[in-house]
């Protein structure tokens, strides 16, 4: 181990400056998530890379690796018929469904921030989609119950009667572009709501860290609320927000409704597990860029208090 | 509102206040107007579901065939519920789940912590690269390294300790680690565990974000870095360990995927609820003189069960979120 060494010699020899220390005692601090890293993480996804450059099949004594080199990540892009259309269709909708559902949260956790009665309920009926969506309960609901829901959307049960908004709307005489956007956007609604329930808890944690003093002394000042929210809250939990956009993008691409999660998943059923990766990988991949442009990005503007 | 009054009556003679007072009164009124119009709105598509299984567990087998019982049954009865505790062996289950559950979630939460303490407050070279190979550990899913770690759990060799006195030794020492916690409760250990790496970002954002000026009185008073982070900083984030508690205990609790794999027998609930549907056909297979009423009650059973699932999660959550509001108005420090 080259960091108790290090110390000793620090501690003989020379005394480290102040930034190896900070150094030091910061590597001390992240050392047990660095060796799960390399344990359980990185040699486990080294393995299933190098499942990926063969072809498994399952012979007389156990599984069958055959090195096949980089063919099956030639496959997915130039023979796979489905994979490369999936993965476009799946980042451009990423690109407008993740602003929706950070504002849609945004919003939720601002108006669940002040006292009023039945805020304890209202905090637990948003907490709802973060207990059930997480499990096997929701494939069951899935089966049992959102099947009525999709179909609501359509039209055809009486949770969203969207086809009558829509002819309402065209009656009306609003543009059909407009009016499909608007629709589209309320059949989403309950998808919306179940992908946010992170993001609320997340924000509202964040909400109730603003010291109250900033509001207080804002107030003396005369701002508005609108001041106060642009000047003080939107600073103050961009952190937060940071955060919540990651996560968003994230769970919206590792959702097992994606399609190219479903890909993955029905690929692996089917008994190709090196194919599977295969493609799991070329996303994660991608995801990652996506990730790290958009903390690049945001997280300049982010604000720290400190 | 009492106040302002009083405070109207004694600044009448400023111009305009009364009219101000009324502006207020009007914009409170529509504020709260909207919110709880929001609020029933959205509640309502979020119960939905819950209702549903609610309405649809305590019907009687009557109520099941009767197109005329839309939401409240006519005859109630927890005969789906009786079923589903006896398939489900539910305090059996409840209890190997909880002790998965428990150790796990108390030693994640604290490493996760202190490894976003790392993240956040300190400056190293590869803290960065470092930092990107953490994002990328929140979106591979488990699927991708199932297979590698399985094999890694099935002959455990301690961190390769065991391989390296196989080279001494002549005899490899592994053991096999399926089907005890201590899958669970070494990868919470070492930052793996469900999700974890989403709790270090929380917690490096939210350490981030606390002001320095604790941190610099402690060290003045003579705490080095590791007493600083326990007893200056652990004790000021209580609202964000409280958020992550909620969420590793939920996040344990529904898990099925990685307990489907270690486990084989000693089933936590989650993964009893996804056999259960299997377990009805079993038994009505061995019941031929009552298949037909098991048959009548599978999808009500289910759901039953789905609720039973649910149930101590919002308890959880209600008994907790009270606290956690409370929690974070009391440390009163960071806000």
């Amino acid at each position: 181990m080259a960091l108790p060494t290090a110390l000793k010699t620090g501690r003989q020899k020379r005394r480290m400056t102040l930034r190896q220390k900070e150094a030091l005692y910061g590597r001390l601090f992240i050392l047990p998530w660095l060796i799960g890293l390399v344990y359980f993480f990185i040699i486990p996804f080294i393995t299933a890379l190098y499942y990926t450059l063969t072809k498994i099949k399952l012979g007389d004594n156990g599984l069958e690796f055959t090195f096949v080199g980089f063919e099956n990540y030639l496959y997915a892009f130039t023979k796979d018929p489905n994979y490369i259309r999936t993965l476009t269709s799946s980042i451009v909708d990423m690109l407008y469904q993740v602003p929706i559902v950070v504002f849609f949260s945004m919003f939720v956790a601002y108006v669940l921030r002040d006292e009023f009665r039945g805020r304890t309920f209202a905090r637990a009926v948003f907490f709802f989609p973060v207990i059930i969506a997480s499990g096997v309960v929701i494939t069951i609901l899935k089966e049992n119950i959102m099947g009525d829901v999709n179909s609501a959307a359509s039209g055809s049960t009486t949770l969203f009667k969207v086809e009558n908004l829509r002819m309402i709307l065209v009656n009306s005489g609003v543009s059909a572009w407009l009016v499909n956007l608007f629709t589209t956007t309320i059949s989403h609604i309950f998808d919306l709501t179940w992908r946010s329930g992170v993001q609320i808890l997340l924000l509202m944690a964040a909400l109730h860290n603003i010291p109250k003093s900033f509001y207080e002394a804002a107030i003396i000042e005369g701002a508005t609320e609108w001041e106060k929210f642009w000047k003080i809250t939107f600073p103050m939990i961009s952190p937060t927000l940071l955060v919540a956009v990651i996560y968003s993008i994230i769970d919206y691409f590792t959702d097992y409704g994606n399609y190219v999660m479903r890909m993955v998943v029905t690929q692996l059923n089917n008994g190709r597990f090196e194919y599977s990766t295969t493609i799991a990988i070329v996303y994660f991949a991608i995801i990652l860029v996506i990730v790290l442009i958009v903390n690049r990005i945001i997280g300049r503007r982010v604000v720290y208090l400190s | 509102m009492k106040a302002l009054k009083g405070e109207s009556i004694s600044k009448r003679q400023i111009s305009g206040f009364d009219k101000a007072i009324w502006r207020k009164r009007f914009f409170n009124f529509l504020k709260n107007l909207f919110r709880y119009l929001f609020i029933i709105g959205m509640s309502y598509v979020l119960l939905y579901p819950i209702l549903f299984l609610i309405s649809n567990a305590f019907r009687d087998k009557v109520d099941l065939l009767d197109p005329s019982v839309v939401w409240i049954p006519k005859h109630f009865s927890v005969e789906s519920f009786k079923l589903a505790n006896q398939i489900l062996g539910y305090a059996e289950s409840v209890k190997n789940t909880l002790v998965i559950l428990i150790p796990s979630v108390i030693i994640q939460t604290f490493v996760c912590m202190m490894v976003g303490y790392g993240f956040a407050r300190f400056r190293f070279k590869e803290r960065e690269i470092l930092f990107g190979i953490l994002i990328f550990t929140i979106i591979v899913p488990m699927q991708t390294i199932i297979v590698p770690l399985y094999v890694k759990f099935r002959h455990f060799d301690f961190f390769y300790i065991g391989k390296l006195m196989g080279v001494f030794t002549g005899k490899l020492l592994s053991i096999n680690l399926l089907d005890t916690p201590w899958t669970f409760y070494l990868l919470s250990a070492f930052g793996m565990g469900i999700r974890s790496s989403l709790y270090i970002f929380i917690f490096r954002q939210f350490f981030r974000n606390m002001p320095t000026e604790l941190e610099e009185a402690a060290k003045i008073d003579g705490c080095g870095p590791f007493s600083t982070f326990i007893r200056v900083m652990v004790p000021n984030a209580t609202g964000a360990i409280i958020t992550v508690l909620l969420f590793t205990i939920v996040w344990h609790w529904n898990d099925y995927y990685l307990s489907a794999m270690f486990f084989t027998d000693k089933l936590p609930l989650s993964v009893m609820l996804t056999i259960l549907n299997e377990r009805i056909d079993i038994l009505s297979n061995n019941n031929p003189a009552s298949a037909n009423d098991i048959y009548l009650l599978r999808s009500s059973t289910l759901e039953a069960g789905c609720l039973m699932v649910i149930i101590p999660l919002i308890v959880i959550y209600i008994i907790g979120q009270r606290y956690f509001t409370e929690s974070i108005e009391r440390t009163g420090i960071v806000g």
